[in-house]
């Protein structure tokens, strides 16, 4: 038994070692030290910086908060990517169902045990509201969810910019921004490592709830087939359509949840273009495109690059390195994995396995 | 003598397959020589060998006596080899003499000589009587003539040596005529023609010698003058064929499916299918014959669903599902084997037990309330691997390292399994080795005499021969006859198949 | 209130508004013809607005800026490449790392060398001149809107005409097209798929990065965080707009600045800025509407359904 445990652990560090995300994050880790050291700065001081920042003190606490947005986003580009849609539009989709959930928290009253719940709840539902614009788009119209889902961000952040500029301002301050969520209808906070947002739960039940959606359901495994090969999909009865429709739901929704927990569990004010500026949308891509989609790998890489981010601000301060570095860290990781592997989407090629131009012949 | 073209030991191995075993061809100047074999006895393998497409294992190449290594298709072109492959290579939005000149543009200061190309190509259409426009865009051009660009490009390229890859495949008796008074204008003009076919009416027609192969091995050489039919189809399979596995009758007057005057509309509004007016009964096999592309593909992608009906009623069971989308059709009793096994029958980075679940994951006791029972589908999956003899390492391994025959398995075990009374089987046999076919008929023969009904779609004439009880035949989307295969002789259906006798429409 | 909104400055800011839009486009273009989905744009134009600043600064000449955005523009045009011919892997999977990395590229480098956030603005930096051209420039109406402007802008304009010339009537365009709609076709003539793809992916990463120093140096004369702002994604719908056609793509370039002029007009005009600034955007996406059904291939490529 525990040569066969052993024999377990040599073969999981066999493909470790050879796997693709290995060398890509060494390739980046060595990249970014590069960096650093070309602009003036020194590599070593810099890292130690990041590393004692991301777990040590406030830092844990910091990682784990931080990492809610960060998983929560993953989970949401993961659902659609699973799906073979290709939706960039969860920064939009995160700030219209995070100023909706602000609104409620802020502006409807009754207990905070009711409230957070509704402002959640309102949060999901108009995410997954404005996520339908561009799934009908493609559904109904033929228009590729690709460039739509993008274009609508900068409606998105448009919309809310003058709701919260104008009809919702606060004019007690100089910031374009809502007023203060109450204290009662904040998203309260857990005693753990000095307090994490209750949030946290969600996005675990979250990761448990997706994974045995994908392993253990009809729906689960419809969605995943009809994003591997869409024709096999659908003859095989399944309707394409009407998952792409359901999809984007989730995914807006998941986007809605987590714009409305940054602005009652972490920030309390919506600023106008603070959402955008946090990125998390596009970090949350990152990480599901190296998990290749799957829950539990998004959670763990999550907090990996949730960790990056926040030892990156401490090496900011401490080193005088700009945590930025921590972003183009990411991007090279998926860079260099992209470069490595093809990440799983669904199967363009054309039918004979022989040759790809035979599907010519009936088409020239 | 010296010959044009000769292959001495030509060996090609791939990975359990001995695809060319120390072939020899030895071609002369000037002659039509055909190169026969079954799918899969290592016709085409040898022609890209030659070409350059890849490097063979052993072996040497000679042309005009001279020893010759091709490491591209640009090397075999220099030394005067021209190819037209079974599936084309043209750029469908260019124009016919955009598609010739191709890399060998005439120009003038720099630019290309759009007239002086066109001059070329018509010049050379003239001279072979390969009717072409050279202005007209690919996209919009027939398959037979298609062709004749195929050849032009060669011959713009000055080949002396053409090879041929099944090129009757794609074409009508008409069209096919046409390219046989091509290929002698060629022959008169000193070319030499590599033939490679498997039909031995053709070999007969046009061939000055054949060359046999079986098994990746080259059996025999012969002068078509000297040799008969027989002859050659003995060398090719190596023993007496026997197709003919006509079952007894299974009269029933259960009617399954029942199609009324359908009419689907293709790409550009154009009717596809029209009219079709048929029925299959239960215990039987009703064989579609045609050229391709004549709307075969289309009547069934309409029968399952998968495109849309203009006009017309599609009834299974008593049902009406004219409307209907796939799963409903699926629930109402239709089972589907898809032509195109790789892109529709199945997923390919998807497991073997995830491909052979798909159409039965709706299924009770496959799921309860929306939960997939992970045991009763690892059952499903492995008592179809174990009936139907799959060979897979796992049932949990990626279906993409199957090989076709297996793959096929797949998918024709799933469809099977839903023991439905309905099973369109779509060019069931396309690209599998005998063994496998066998397997397949065997399928659908067992599954007719369980009652079910079968329509089966194929451009093999003897396989709608061996299986059908009913013959129908489809020429430019009608149903124009519909023929009992005990009183038909192959050429009829031949005449069918090519529209020569529309005035004796049956169905 | 007709002409006080049409007049020869709206056509003005409009033309520099194009330009970057343009030039990304053009690059965009090319990749698509062939055969190459580029969806870098957005953050190679930023990459190259950076690094003409930052060249500008270091040399005082717009012209060693404009070579180093060109420079940056094919270095990440390089890495994409690589990794989608060579690599054969995801080109939307990469295009979208690429935008994300040349975002925490120039987030990074700009406090990290010029100590500065959000904004970099010196006199150091030298911006392109608006060359009036002798005569043409004289012309009322068009004269000042398409002939007093930088020499990036004369290059954009005479690049459509030449395209058009180079796509459809020279060996090497028609080899291009053809590797793009067929690579294995061209492969058996001996046009190599890999140097055309090649070509076309780092010329598209020269002119994106030439966009980006018409944004920094030309339109204004600083570098902010994120001032490519979804140009880049604007050029790839403009690519799809325009049907891959260098006068399709000038038209929907021209569609999307004029929005964008006109934005800005009407914010001069009292409207908020949020939403003059979703002007393009909206414009974009009903023109998306209005064009629909051209986009099957893309559909296609990004697997949906």
């Amino acid at each position: 038994m525990p040569r066969k445990v052993l024999e377990e652990l040599q073969d999981l560090s066999r493909r470790a070692l050879v796997s693709p995300v290995t060398f890509s994050l060494l390739f980046a880790f060595a990249l970014a030290a590069s960096i650093v050291a070309v602009t003036g700065g020194n590599p070593l001081a810099a890292g130690e910086e990041m590393f004692t920042g991301a777990v040590t003190g406030s830092g844990l606490r910091n990682t784990l908060g931080r990492a809610i947005p960060i998983v929560g986003m993953a989970l949401a580009v993961s659902v659609a990517f699973r799906s073979g849609i290709i939706n960039l539009g969860g920064e939009g989709q995160m700030v219209i169902g995070g100023l909706a959930g602000t609104i409620v928290a802020i502006y409807v009253p009754g207990p905070g045990f009711l409230i957070v719940p509704l402002a959640m709840f309102t949060g999901a539902v108009v995410g997954a509201l404005w996520a339908l614009l561009p799934a009908y788009g493609q559904t109904r119209l033929q228009l590729p969810i690709l460039i739509t889902s993008l274009l609508l961000n900068y409606v998105a952040r448009a919309i809310t910019g003058f709701l919260v500029r104008f009809p919702l301002a606060d004019v007690s301050v100089t910031l374009a921004t809502t007023r203060q969520v109450p204290e009662t209808t904040r998203m309260p906070k857990m005693p753990l490592f000095g307090g994490v947002s209750l949030s946290l739960i969600l996005v675990i039940l979250m990761v448990v709830g997706l994974w045995l959606v994908y392993s253990r359901t009809v729906m689960g495994y419809e969605t995943q087939m009809a994003g591997f090969n869409m024709r096999s999909a659908r003859y095989g009865g399944i309707d394409v359509e009407q998952r792409t429709v359901q999809v984007m739901m989730v995914a807006g929704a998941i986007g809605g949840l987590i714009g409305t927990h940054l602005i009652i569990g972490e920030a309390l004010r919506f600023i106008d273009g603070e959402l955008v500026l946090s990125g998390f949308a596009w970090t949350g891509l990152l990480v599901s495109l190296l998990a290749v989609n799957r829950p539990i790998p998004i959670f763990v890489t999550g907090l990996f690059f949730s960790g990056l981010q926040i030892g990156g601000l401490a090496m900011q301060r401490n080193a005088g390195v700009s945590w930025r570095l921590s972003q183009v860290l990411q991007a090279v990781v998926i860079v260099a994995v992209a470069c490595r592997l093809v990440i799983r989407r669904r199967d363009r090629r054309p039918s004979q396995p022989v040759d790809a131009e035979t599907a010519g012949v009936g088409e020239v | 003598m010296t010959f044009e073209l000769e292959l001495r030991g030509i060996t090609k191995r791939y990975p359990g397959v001995l695809a060319n075993d120390a072939v020899d061809l030895a071609v002369h100047p000037a002659e039509i020589h055909a190169i026969v074999g079954e799918n899969g006895a290592g016709k085409t393998t040898l022609m890209s060998l030659l070409y350059g497409l890849f490097p063979p294992d052993e072996g040497e190449i000679f042309i005009r006596g001279e020893p010759v290594r091709f490491d591209s298709a640009l090397d075999a072109i220099a030394a005067g080899l021209g190819m037209v492959h079974q599936s084309f290579k043209l750029f469908p939005t260019l124009n016919v003499a955009d598609n010739v000149v191709f890399r060998q543009e005439p120009t003038r200061r720099g630019l290309i000589d759009r007239a002086a190309g066109a001059a070329r190509v018509k010049d050379l259409a003239e001279r072979y009587g390969l009717a072409v426009d050279p202005e007209a865009a690919v996209e919009d051009l027939p398959v037979g003539v298609l062709q004749r660009v195929e050849i032009l490009k060669a011959l713009y390229r000055d080949a002396q040596v053409l090879i041929l890859d099944e090129p009757t495949a794609v074409l009508t008796p008409q069209e096919r005529d046409q390219l046989f008074e091509v290929i002698r204008r060629l022959r008169e003009a000193g070319r030499t023609i590599l033939f490679i076919t498997h039909k031995l009416g053709e070999v007969m027609a046009i061939s000055d010698r054949v060359t046999v192969l079986r098994r990746g091995r080259a059996v025999a050489h012969l002068t078509t003058s000297e040799t008969d039919p027989a002859e050659i189809t003995m060398h090719m399979t190596g023993r007496a064929v026997d197709l003919d596995r006509r079952a007894p009758e299974h009269q029933s007057d259960q009617v399954v499916l029942e199609v009324g005057n359908l009419t689907v509309l293709g790409g550009h509004g154009r009717p596809v299918v029209e009219e079709a007016d048929f029925e299959v009964r239960s215990g039987e096999i009703v064989g579609i014959a045609g050229v391709a592309g004549n709307g075969q593909s289309e009547l069934i992608e309409a029968l399952c669903g998968l495109r849309e009906t203009d006009a017309g009623t599609v009834t299974l069971s008593g049902r009406d599902i004219t409307h209907a989308d796939v799963t409903e059709r699926r629930r109402a009793g239709l089972a589907y084997i898809p032509e195109d096994r790789y892109g529709v029958g199945t997923t390919r980075q998807a497991s073997v037990a995830a491909n052979l679940m798909m159409g039965h994951h709706r299924r009770p006791g496959i799921q309860n309330k929306g939960w997939l029972d992970r045991g009763a589908v690892a059952a499903l999956a492995r008592r179809l691997v174990e009936v139907f003899g799959i060979k897979v390492a796992s049932v949990s391994g990626p279906v993409e390292t199957l090989s076709g025959g297996n793959l096929q398995k797949v998918v024709v075990s799933r469809e099977m399994e839903h023991q439905t009374p309905l099973l369109i089987a779509e060019q069931p046999t396309r690209g599998l080795d005998i063994g496998a076919i066998e397997f397949v008929h065997g399928q659908l023969i067992e599954y007719r005499d369980r009652g079910g009904a079968v329509l089966l779609v194929s451009a093999e004439l003897s396989e709608i021969l061996a299986l059908s009880t009913r013959i129908l035949v489809m020429f430019e989307g009608h149903i124009v006859a519909c023929l009992d295969p005990r009183k038909v002789a192959e050429p009829e259906i031949g005449l069918y198949m090519t529209g020569s006798h529309l005035e004796n429409q049956v169905a | 209130m007709f002409e006080q909104i049409f007049d020869t400055a709206l056509f003005d800011s409009a033309t520099r508004a194009m330009i970057p839009i343009l030039l990304a486009a053009l690059g965009g273009m090319i990749c698509e013809r062939a055969g190459v989905f580029q969806i870098a744009l957005e953050g190679i134009m930023l990459a190259g607005a950076f690094a003409a600043v930052a060249g500008s600064y270091l040399a005082l000449n717009s012209g060693v800026g404009v070579m180093f955005g060109v420079a940056a523009g094919m270095l990440i045009s390089l890495a994409l490449a690589y990794g989608t011919v060579t690599r054969k892997g995801d080109s939307i999977v990469l295009g979208i790392a690429l935008n994300l990395l040349a975002m925490g590229l120039t987030g990074f480098l700009l406090p990290q060398l010029f100590d500065v956030r959000g904004v970099f603005q010196h006199a150091r930096i030298d911006g392109l001149d608006r060359i009036a051209i002798p005569g043409l420039s004289q012309i009322p109406w068009v004269g000042p809107v398409l002939f007093d402007n930088t020499i990036l802008t004369y290059v954009a304009l005479l690049l459509v005409p030449a395209l058009w010339v180079f796509l459809f009537r020279t060996p090497i365009g028609l080899r291009l097209r053809g590797v793009g709609e067929r690579p294995l076709a061209a492969e058996t003539l001996g046009v190599s798929p890999t140097v055309y793809k090649y070509g076309a992916v780092l010329t598209s990463g020269a002119l994106a990065g030439m966009a980006g120093a018409q944004l920094s140096l030309g339109n204004v004369v600083q570098f902010a965080e994120n001032m490519s702002s979804g140009r880049g994604w604007v050029a790839v719908v403009a690519v799809m707009l325009g049907r891959a056609h260098p006068a399709g793509v000038l038209a929907a370039a021209a569609l999307f600045a004029l929005a964008e002029a006109l934005g800005f007009r009407f914010q001069g005009n009292g409207l908020p800025v949020q939403v003059t600034d979703a002007l393009p955007f909206v414009v974009t996406l009903i023109a998306l509407i209005a064009a629909r059904k051209r986009f099957a291939r893309l559909l296609d490529l990004t697997t949906s359904a």
